[in-house]
């Protein structure tokens, strides 16, 4: 890990204090990261330069925080939208901490979510009429992180999907329970599939085999180096699947993401045994990073999703989101759901599941908690 | 989805008089690309500072696959200013703040439509080990990107149309200490364009498009739009609320005209930092950047400081180190001091606390609010020039 010296360098290492730091030795020169972090201070540009240069580009003075595309007073312009809405969305709170908005989806107490922030804890959801109670998670779609819960609640309003398609430039509207928006932003790109980054166990492999994958050499700080693999031990299955060869392997846990945990069938001399093993995600340069429940912080724009990709079809929107404001309603001009808000993305993106999947996802949901699905009026 | 053939004429490039001729350039390459090395080298302080946004950077390398011996060629002109009127927009459009749900319908409906006809003459370029945004403003391929991308002249590059089609091309001059740069398509063309607009008339406010190709170019996703307002200008140049990130660098911001008013250039912590070169630099300089000439550098930013490190808290940060004789350390901070607020707002976490911090003037005073022990306090301190307190 880099993290010893990385709380004033702003990198996510730093922010998320980790035991093994605590032994972690002052790096030798201590002095070089802390004056880049200061530059995490630093103003960027000389407003000076402004006049020298542009004299002739009067686009002076700044803009008012309040009328940004997301500010304020923007925000106001769609109470009105909003107040269509809100009846729809509920709050989800996990241990007394808001995880996740949900949208309403049958006045008996039906609300789908993003399933992956509202496990670990005692979850209870904010009904849009204030009310706090119980929630039980009735069933999950992995595949697309969305889960159905059930509250004890009747004459509920559930949320009006939207027919037709989305198209870029239309304006996306986050409803929470509050007046205004919980954010506002455009469509950037039509829906599509987003792919799921490759998660490692961190080993090299013997490539052909015959029965089974040779390992050749352990990546330090991966999953597999933590469970205890060694080079020469041979992976006979993954969960109980049986494989034949490093190219096999590989072939098998690239249906995994990071996060996810494996069984490895592990033969090691005379031995044979099971071994859990997580997968993680390879960042860009090259050490390994779990993601957390609290999301992964991306240094130019605030937390992302722990769970942003690997969806079967999402629009992607603008709207600056925070993890915890995923798993409601995206509306339009009218109120209704173009989308169910999937995932913060990124510094430019938030994904939305497009309403017509989401809802064969909930039908899905329906039959999976042995439910009669709901029939469309 | 983006069929739409793009608008754009009336330029008047074709028939516009050829001037000048292209400078020879030796041993441009190396000088003039140092100025963007921080970011690879410099970890991630740097990037929440003035993080540059290119996917990778313009290398050192001296110009590979120069272009054969060519005679002498003109001089590529600048392409006409498209005059606009705000008059001709919708009202909805020209208010400091949209005043009903009718008013978002018309910006909407502007939006969509010109995100349409804009789109397909946002490339996506790539040059050596660097990838970026580019936007197409002639008909023949001259294309507006920015000098971390492009680096220095006669250099081979891609470059990706939204409908798939690749074109070969060339490096032009890059000024590195305003990022901005020109290439050219050498492919023959048409190429679809973008009208080239200028900042005359651009107010604070005003509503702004960002198109380009954000993480690098992907096949199965079209061009990304963003929309945003003008901020207005910080340090040269234009800053907007419309997201940009790495391989946007280089791509097209336009007005509510559909003109180029600005290119993607740099961002902070905050995702209503970006900021994009303004156009008006490319006609001021326009030749020594058709010329090929490579100048300029990165002006150096003055290094404001709090002097503290610290880490993620439940209430806000727990201050770690107190950097002796800085601004915290004067201002009587302690190490383990839990910062709440920051002038009357919450701190929620470290990133977020520096993405604030960032914007400060050196000499501005800021207040925060610090639990210590069962101590409610708050604390004023004065963001300062780092090293002024440690050198001389």
């Amino acid at each position: 890990m880099r993290s010893c010296n990385s709380p004033v360098d702003g990198s996510p290492a730093g922010k998320v204090r980790g035991d093994d730091q605590k032994s972690c030795q002052p790096p030798a020169r201590w002095w070089r990261p802390i004056w880049l972090g200061c530059a995490g201070l630093f103003l960027v540009f000389d407003p000076a330069m402004v006049l020298a240069q542009f004299r002739s580009s009067p686009v002076a003075p700044l803009l008012e925080e309040e009328h940004f595309k997301d500010g304020q007073s923007t925000r106001q312009v769609f109470a009105p939208v909003v107040t269509a809405v809100r009846g729809s969305v509920v709050s989800f709170e996990l241990d007394g901490q808001r995880v996740a908005l949900g949208t309403i989806v049958a006045a008996d107490g039906l609300i789908l979510t993003k399933a992956s922030e509202i496990t670990g804890g005692e979850l209870t959801a904010r009904l849009p009429d204030g009310a706090l109670v119980e929630a039980v998670i009735l069933a999950v779609a992995e595949e697309s992180d969305v889960a159905l819960v059930r509250v004890q609640a009747k004459g509920l309003k559930p949320v009006e999907w939207s027919v037709g398609d989305p198209g870029v430039g239309q304006w996306v509207v986050t409803a929470g329970q509050a007046f205004l928006p919980e954010a506002v932003g455009i469509i950037s790109v039509p829906p599509r599939r987003i792919l799921h980054r490759r998660a490692l166990i961190g080993v090299q492999l013997d490539l052909p085999g015959g029965e089974g994958a040779r390992i050749t050499r352990v990546m330090d700080g991966y999953g597999a180096a933590a469970a205890g693999i060694r080079p020469e031990d041979l992976i006979l299955a993954v969960n109980a699947t049986p494989v034949s060869s490093g190219e096999d392997l590989m072939q098998r846990l690239r249906e995994f993401r990071a996060g996810q945990t494996v069984t490895l069938r592990v033969q090691r001399e005379d031995e044979e045994f099971d071994v859990d093993v997580a997968m993680l995600d390879a960042e860009p340069g090259g050490s390994p990073s779990r993601l957390s429940r609290q999301g992964r912080l991306n240094p130019l724009g605030g937390q992302v999703s722990a769970r942003a990709e690997g969806f079967a079809q999402a629009l992607q929107h603008d709207t600056v989101l925070e993890p915890w404001q995923c798993g409601g309603p995206l509306v339009d001009l009218d109120g209704r759901a173009i989308g169910l808000n999937i995932a913060r993305a990124g510094r430019i993106a938030s994904y939305a599941l497009p309403a017509g999947l989401a809802q064969e996802i909930l039908q899905w949901l329906m039959v999976e908690a042995g439910l009669e699905p709901i029939v469309s009026p | 989805m983006h069929n739409v053939v793009c608008h754009g004429t009336g330029n008047g490039y074709d028939s516009a008089p050829m001037i000048a001729s292209v400078k020879v350039l030796p041993g441009q390459g190396s000088a003039g690309s140092a100025g963007f090395h921080p970011v690879r080298s410099w970890s991630l302080a740097i990037l929440l500072a003035a993080a540059t946004i290119s996917s990778s950077l313009a290398g050192r390398e001296p110009a590979e696959a120069a272009l054969p011996d060519a005679p002498v060629k003109p001089l590529p002109v600048y392409p006409l200013v498209v005059p606009a009127a705000r008059e001709d927009l919708p009202d909805a459009l020209l208010r400091t703040v949209p005043v009903s749900v009718n008013d978002l319908r018309a910006i909407e409906a502007h939006v969509s439509s010109l995100a349409a006809r804009v789109s397909p003459a946002v490339v996506a370029i790539r040059v050596g080990g660097a990838s970026g945004s580019g936007v197409v403003v002639s008909a023949d391929g001259l294309v507006l990107s920015v000098a971390h991308v492009g680096g220095y002249a006669e250099r081979e590059v891609t470059f990706t149309f939204p409908d798939g089609r690749t074109a070969r091309g060339v490096t032009l001059g890059s000024n590195h200490a305003m990022d901005s740069a020109v290439m050219r398509i050498i492919d023959p063309g048409p190429w679809p364009f973008a009208e080239v607009g200028d900042l005359r008339g651009v107010i604070s406010g005003d509503w702004v498009l960002a198109l380009g190709h954000p993480g690098g170019y992907q096949p199965e996703r079209p061009v990304v739009v963003r929309l945003g307002r003008m901020i207005g200008y910080e340090g040269g140049l234009l800053r907007t609320d419309s997201t940009i990130i790495s391989g946007d660098s280089g791509g097209p911001l336009f007005d509510m005209h559909g003109r180029v008013v600005g290119v993607h250039s740099r961002i902070t912590d905050s995702p209503t930092a970006n900021y994009h070169v303004p156009i008006g630099t490319y006609a001021e300089t326009w030749e020594r950047l058709a010329g090929g000439e490579t100048w300029g550098q990165l002006p150096v930013p003055p290094r404001t400081w709090v002097g503290v490190s610290g880490v993620d808290h439940p209430e806000g940060i727990q201050l770690e180190r107190i950097f002796e004789n800085g601004p915290a350390f004067r201002a009587g901070l302690k190490s383990g001091d839990i910062v709440t607020k920051l002038n009357g707002m919450p701190v929620r976490s470290y990133a977020t606390f520096l993405g604030a911090v960032t914007p400060a003037l050196p000499g501005e005073t800021i207040t925060l609010g610090v639990k210590r022990a069962d101590r409610e306090l708050e604390v004023k301190l004065t963001v300062e020039r780092r090293g002024s307190s440690r050198t001389r």
